[in-house]
């Protein structure tokens, strides 16, 4: 798993390990799905065809539209789009679905920033829902309830997927100790004015004001 | 955003000639070593550009290093991810912050993507 074969660049372990460590995450029970119906979403948002999963869920299209809007044209998402699946299906399922979709489409990025082929949803591990959800928090004026804060904790309303979203910023982009730093640099690699070239210019073709 | 406010801050500290407008506007030079590289690999990997995403790939590894195509991938791969998180929660920019930004703001277009949530 993760062998990153026909990368043109030396992999990081650190990488490697995230990933793998996420994978398996994403495998197991959430908090609102199995396993299998997390692997299930994955494999449908690569397709476009999540309207037709959630759907045979007994949920909303609305929340498999999300998923595929998500991993395609997030430019596309708005707040009537995720209220829409909300709404319905309620905040904690489609929270899980922001997570486990914007976790695929980060490590699928990397797969395409290499030019190599994706790694293959992975197995999904039984067991029931965890419905591990954390109490009292309200949207205020987000899309979905989170508590107050930056970036890093809009997902805590589901601590698991909270925790392994930010699992990935330390391998992938840099920990909150180097980020400190305006003079960072991976040796070898990027330093942070680069590291943020990179960045502004993704959120950019994103249509990302964030 | 706020890693175009980063970004700034760090070719402060690193002495880079940095021209912000380079990030919406390719015809720019941006004044960070292998920028140029890095904005046309994110721009063919994105497919924005017509490059073919392999000669991306080359440049920056022929003006930086492998490792940094490696770091390049990821960092793309992390904001891929952050930004639908953003979009997703529509966790809110301070107004304070917009207004505190207002030159770059304005000298990358960013109005445009100022939505209502």
């Amino acid at each position: 798993m993760f062998d990153f074969a026909g990368s043109p660049a030396p992999v990081r372990s650190d990488v490697v390990y995230a990933y793998r460590s996420v994978w398996r995450h994403l495998a197991g029970p959430g908090p609102t799905l199995t396993g299998d119906q997390r692997v299930g979403l994955m494999q449908s948002a690569r397709d476009r065809s999540s309207k037709r999963l959630t759907e045979s869920w007994g949920h909303s299209t609305e929340l498999g539209a999300l998923a595929d809007t998500l991993y395609h044209t997030p430019k596309d998402v708005d707040g009537t789009m995720v209220r829409a699946a909300a709404d319905v299906d309620g905040d904690p399922m489609t929270v899980e679905v922001i997570a486990v979709v914007s976790i695929l489409s980060s490590i699928d990025g990397t797969h395409r920033g290499l030019g190599i082929d994706l790694e293959p949803v992975p197995d999904p591990r039984p067991g029931v829902p965890t419905e591990h959800i954390a109490e009292g928090l309200k949207r205020r004026r987000l899309h979905i309830a989170a508590p107050p804060g930056p970036i890093p904790f809009t997902l805590d309303l589901l601590p698991s997927e909270g925790a392994a979203f930010q699992s990935l910023f330390g391998p992938q982009y840099m920990t909150g100790r180097e980020m400190a730093l305006d003079t960072f640099r991976r040796d070898p690699g990027l330093d942070r004015a680069q590291i943020e070239v990179v960045s502004a210019r993704t959120s950019m073709h994103n249509e990302c004001f964030y | 955003m706020s890693h175009v406010h980063a970004l700034r801050a760090s070719a402060q500290a690193f002495a880079y000639p940095l021209d912000i407008r380079a990030i919406s506007d390719p015809a720019v030079p941006i004044g960070v070593p292998g920028g140029t590289a890095l904005l046309g690999f994110v721009d063919a990997v994105m497919g924005t550009s017509g490059e073919p995403a392999d000669d991306a790939r080359a440049r920056v590894v022929d003006e930086l290093d492998e490792a940094s195509l490696f770091d390049a991938a990821t960092v793309y791969g992390n904001f891929e991810m952050m930004n639908r998180v953003a979009e997703a929660t529509g966790i809110p920019i301070p107004k304070p912050v917009i207004d505190r930004e207002r030159e770059t703001v304005e000298a990358l277009g960013l109005d445009r993507f100022l939505k209502m949530h």
